[in-house]
């Protein structure tokens, strides 16, 4: 995307209202983001493109961002994984200062960030996108170690190559077995969509093969979506074990692959666990984390309700009803921006709507969608009653695959905005 | 383009800036606008099949809105979308995005 574009778009209706102006003559202020993924890299852009005069500075140890949206194609071969990777190029050209190094702490008294050489970077407003970290805890047997041998696969990278690479290792007939957490988790219909795209998969190359997951939940987004396009594409490949029936996974075992249930045992030609999560860790450090390891936030500016001057944004924050989607975390960074420009001049930020959109594929060309519009309720982000919902459960006209090319245009599209 | 005005005429235009306010829209535009462009590109990108909606006319888009509100124009996610807005946050929308550069 063209950066100039892009700042004439905002600009446009901008120029004119006394925002842009006061906020020269009160002075710009600085604002650090920690985490480039789809919160932080867009709301470090849309700061500079609002508000240029601002000081903005992207804390990110990766120079190259893999996305987790469509991370599920390369596991079924319909993408490269570099087709889900972007460099910060377009951030810069933005005017961001991209400061490529891990932040190990935030000095909340101070309003300062600590970078991994010990140099500190100032702020007037932090912004913090950590994302998520694994709670290595929760499933006994399954660490950091164990992931090189059950690949999660949730941070995208080189555990998606791994999973892809053990898949096409696997004998014809050997059993994939995945495990999903409980709520809440990043990207809640992910690990289904991920099912559906390897049962894709295996149908192709391994037809003998069939896929068990394992549920620590009994619903799921878009349930009879997934589950209708299972019965007509994957006919007893396949088996979704809920909460009820011994979904729980309690227990793993690398060395021989097995996961350990409630109600059994059961042991993988290739395993995919997906752990229970919280925000990054730099959260639960800055304080902005409360005991369920996730960050509680107001829902006008996202900022802390437990240390103020600092918003916290996408997968690691309790936003309401909003998921943990990329859509969402992009849409929660814009208008976040507009909210720390309007308080570093001194205003009140508006009363925003946010809207998801997020599109899962069950087949290459069969896409299912769910959609929400929500606004501040009661100091929370709560759904717009009488907005939103699922894709009909009876499609028409080609509806399917019609939602297979939104989703490949939305990825397009969220990627340049972000990325480009 | 306001950033080139001197700090005297800006202060002047702050100093009328209600009406302008109200006329131009607020900052980063009307609630709900911002999480349009998730989908609807902002810059134009050959491979989408998403329409862009910057620089289309104010009255066509509130027309397809209040179509997709209905169900009298089918659609996939931008009938439950539409379902979130009412008519004069529609207007308000629609003119932002008629504002911006085609």
């Amino acid at each position: 995307m063209s950066t100039r574009r892009h700042f004439l778009k905002l600009g446009a209706a901008a120029a004119m209202t006394p925002t842009v102006v006061s906020a020269q003559s009160a002075g710009a202020g600085r604002v650090v983001v920690i985490g480039g993924g789809f919160a932080g890299a867009t709301a470090a852009r849309t700061l500079k493109v609002l508000e240029p005069k601002l000081a903005v500075t992207l804390v990110e140890p990766n120079p190259v961002y893999t996305s987790c949206p469509f991370s599920n194609s390369v596991l079924a071969d319909l993408r490269e994984i570099g087709q889900q990777q972007f460099r910060y190029d377009g951030v810069k050209r933005a005017g961001v200062t991209v400061a490529e190094t891990s932040a190990t702490a935030v000095d909340v008294d101070a309003k300062a960030v600590v970078l991994a050489d010990g140099s500190r970077v100032s702020y007037d407003r932090l912004v913090m996108s950590p994302g998520i970290d694994f709670n290595w805890a929760a499933i006994p047997g399954y660490d950091e170690a164990a992931a090189q041998k059950m690949p999660h696969a949730w941070k995208a990278g080189a555990q998606t190559v791994l999973l892809r690479q053990q898949l096409q290792s696997m004998q014809d007939g050997g059993l994939v077995v995945m495990s999903a957490p409980a709520n809440p988790f990043r990207c809640p219909p992910g690990p289904y969509e991920r099912a559906s795209l390897i049962a894709y998969w295996l149908k192709i190359w391994k037809p003998k093969s069939k896929l068990l997951l394992l549920d620590a939940k009994d619903a799921f987004s878009k349930q009879r979506l997934f589950q209708n396009g299972w019965a007509e594409l994957y006919p007893g490949m396949i088996e979704w074990v809920p909460l009820s029936q011994g979904g729980k996974v309690t227990s793993v075992d690398p060395a021989t692959l097995t996961l350990v249930t409630e109600f059994g045992s059961h042991k993988a030609a290739v395993a995919n666990v997906i752990p229970p999560q919280r925000a990054g860790a730099i959260a639960a450090q800055a304080g902005v984390a409360d005991r369920t390891g996730w960050c509680p936030v107001e829902p006008v500016a996202f900022e802390s309700t437990l240390r103020p001057g600092i918003h916290v944004l996408g997968d690691a924050a309790i936003m309401g009803g909003m998921p943990k989607s990329a859509f969402a975390a992009n849409a929660q960074a814009k208008v976040c921006a507009v909210a720390i420009v309007e308080l570093l001049a001194g205003r009140k930020p508006p009363d925003p709507v946010l809207i998801n959109t997020c599109y899962s594929l069950v087949a290459a060309d069969y896409g299912i969608s769910i959609a929400g519009v929500y606004r501040p309720t009661n100091g929370q982000l709560a759904d717009i009653p009488g907005a939103g919902g699922v894709s009909p459960l009876e499609a028409v006209g080609g509806l399917r695959g019609q939602e297979a090319l939104y989703a490949s245009s939305w990825f397009r599209t969220i990627t340049a905005e972000v990325y480009g | 383009m306001h950033r080139l005005l001197p700090p005297g005429l800006a202060a002047a235009l702050l100093l009328v800036g209600g009406s302008t306010w109200a006329a131009d829209g607020p900052l980063g535009g009307p609630p709900g606008a911002s999480s349009c462009t998730g989908c609807h590109a902002s810059a134009k990108i050959s491979d989408s099949v998403i329409p862009r909606v910057a620089g289309r006319k104010a009255a066509d888009i509130v027309t397809f809105m209040r179509e997709y509100r209905s169900g009298a124009w089918p659609s996939s996610v931008m009938g439950h979308i539409a379902k979130g807005f009412d008519d004069q946050q529609i207007d308000a929308i629609a003119a932002w995005f008629a504002a911006q550069p085609e």
